[in-house]
């Protein structure tokens, strides 16, 4: 329970850290000044105005800086930058990088800021200057701060909720087809109880993960529902395990219920993993962790949130087998 | 083996029961092509699938109706609860086939053939007759112990058919050559793989279900 309550109030309170939402205009041509609007989040940069320096960036240390930052206020600047008409590759439109960097703010990147169609007139000479500026002496941002990614913003801590929800429920699942496989070698009636316990508490779980996952969706890809796999997958886990408890209101034995439920969960466990964990990997997916990636590469999570969603994982699985605790002890007491 | 026989035996002498398998088949091909007259590939392919589930599942659902309670007495005393699960596995798989063939013949005959890789929709049909007949045989053995079997096999099955059915769809896709994709064996070995696992899930666990 300490647990779960140092992940509530973590996951909701803890800042994010300061990003950029967006960059007007979003395209330009090469060999003119641009002047970006930048907006910010969280950002101070109103405090040591002069010191605010951005970047455009192609790749690696292809970089330009900025002529000259102005700050508007805390969440808006303005920077000009001139835009070399020759590049050092050839391509049809060349998407850059903004870097802003800041003394108390530390950096901030907003990926594909600005769109560059190439020069009517090139000027071989100028793509020199894409390397006479550096990234350099960046500064670090102090304090506990959860890290900004573009488009999740907030919803960073749905990680908390709906990543730990589903290890709980793939735990209670497995837990409750260990105790059928223990029934099923000549155990008593009272793992029965164990094992429905489990499973209504792991549907629960499989619920909220799911609503919590529209709820994200809703906000990342736009729609609740948008018929991934990854979302009818798991939908359809949760109506195996609903079938299931179907299956037990309409037998009248409790001997049968138990035999046939034990059977039936382990079954229905054993053709969970290919539906959750193959057969999502095997297609295309918006939801991370499908063509072929893990879900969570280096990038996803950063030491703060690591300090974070353990504890979540950890303190909704333990929350998760208290519950069917609770529940088979009521069942027992009646 | 004899009992395989004794299966196919009962079930030609109660000849209504096979015709009536047909006749569904039949109906059900008739009304949603009597809807859209003419199919592209996929949907030909999809609107296949789905009426060779439903058919499947009116097929398989009187395998363990049929018999009266007494009779299974006597069964359970003679033979071992896996031959008798592998016979009528066996020959739901057959009847499923027979179905498939079927099935592919009127689709043939009414919307036309959009198959171009034969052996390979044929290949896909074994599998999911193989796949659909071991599941189902074990789904209604559990069904059948509660008072609304029909209704509660659709239930407890259907779910469970879908990674089967999605793997399906995607083999049809091959043999009718809408994928540009050259290399059907990765879903071949996935299929195979969730059969085999539906198979040897149902072998093991039958004989346990069954003791009642």
């Amino acid at each position: 329970m300490i647990l779960l309550l140092y992940v509530f109030i973590a996951g909701w309170l803890v800042p994010l850290k300061p990003g950029i939402i967006q960059v007007t205009p979003e395209r330009a041509e090469a060999g003119q000044i641009v002047e970006l609007e930048v907006t910010g989040y969280n950002s101070n940069y109103t405090k040591d105005q002069g010191e605010v320096r951005a970047w455009l960036r192609l790749a690696g240390d292809t970089v330009i800086q900025a002529r000259e930052v102005q700050v508007m206020d805390d969440r808006h600047l303005t920077c000009s930058f001139y835009i070399p008409s020759a590049f050092p590759v050839r391509q049809e439109a060349y998407p850059l990088s903004l870097i802003l960097d800041h003394t108390s703010d530390g950096t901030s990147v907003l990926p594909n800021a600005l769109f560059i169609t190439p020069a009517k007139v090139q000027d071989e000479n100028e793509a020199a200057l894409w390397f006479s500026d550096k990234v350099t002496s960046v500064h670090e941002q102090s304090g506990i701060r959860f890290p900004f990614r573009n488009i999740l913003s907030e919803t960073i801590r749905n990680t908390y909720f709906h990543v730990p929800l589903w290890f709980a429920m793939i735990i209670l699942f497995g837990v409750s087809a260990w105790y059928s496989l223990q029934y099923y070698r000549g155990g008593q009636i009272d793992l029965d109880r164990k094992t429905v316990a489990l499973v209504k508490v792991g549907l629960l779980f499989g619920v909220l993960g799911l609503v919590t996952g529209m709820l994200w969706a809703k906000n990342t890809w736009n729609a609740y529902w948008s018929w991934d796999v990854k979302q009818n997958m798991s939908a359809i886990a949760l109506l195996i395990y609903a079938a299931m408890m179907v299956m037990r209101a309409s037998l009248e034995d409790d001997m049968q219920k138990a035999r046939l439920t034990a059977g039936y969960n382990m079954f229905a466990f054993a053709l969970l993993i290919p539906l959750l964990f193959i057969i999502p990997r095997m297609t295309d997916s918006l939801h991370p962790g499908s063509g072929g990636n893990p879900a969570f590469g280096g990038e996803d999570l950063d030491n703060t949130m690591r300090m974070v969603f353990y504890p979540a994982v950890i303190g909704f699985i333990l929350l998760g087998l208290w519950i069917s605790q609770l529940v088979y002890r009521t069942e027992k007491l009646k | 083996m004899t009992l395989i026989a004794t299966e196919a035996r009962i079930e030609l002498r109660e000849r209504y029961a096979l015709s009536g398998i047909l006749l569904y088949v039949l109906s059900a091909a008739f009304i949603v092509f009597s809807i859209w007259k003419e199919l592209p590939p996929k949907e030909w392919g999809l609107t296949f699938w789905v009426i060779f589930l439903f058919c499947s599942l009116m097929a398989v659902l009187k395998t363990f109706g049929r018999e009266s309670e007494g009779r299974y007495f006597y069964f359970y005393t003679l033979y071992h609860p896996l031959e008798l699960f592998l016979a009528k596995a066996i020959y739901n798989l057959g009847l499923l086939f027979f179905i498939f063939l079927i099935l592919w013949g009127t689709l043939t005959l009414m919307a036309g053939n959009q198959i171009i890789r034969f052996s390979w929709f044929l290949i896909t049909g074994g599998l999911a007759s193989l796949g659909l007949a071991f599941l189902l045989t074990l789904i209604t053995s559990i069904a059948i112990k509660t008072q609304q079997s029909a209704s509660l096999t659709s239930i407890l099955a259907l779910p469970l058919m879908i990674p089967l059915l999605l793997n399906m769809l995607r083999l049809t896709a091959y043999a009718t050559g809408i994928t540009p994709d050259d290399n059907p064996w990765n879903e071949f070995s996935m299929l195979s793989g969730i059969i085999s696992l539906v198979v040897g899930l149902s072998l093991w666990l039958f004989p346990y279900l069954w003791r009642s």
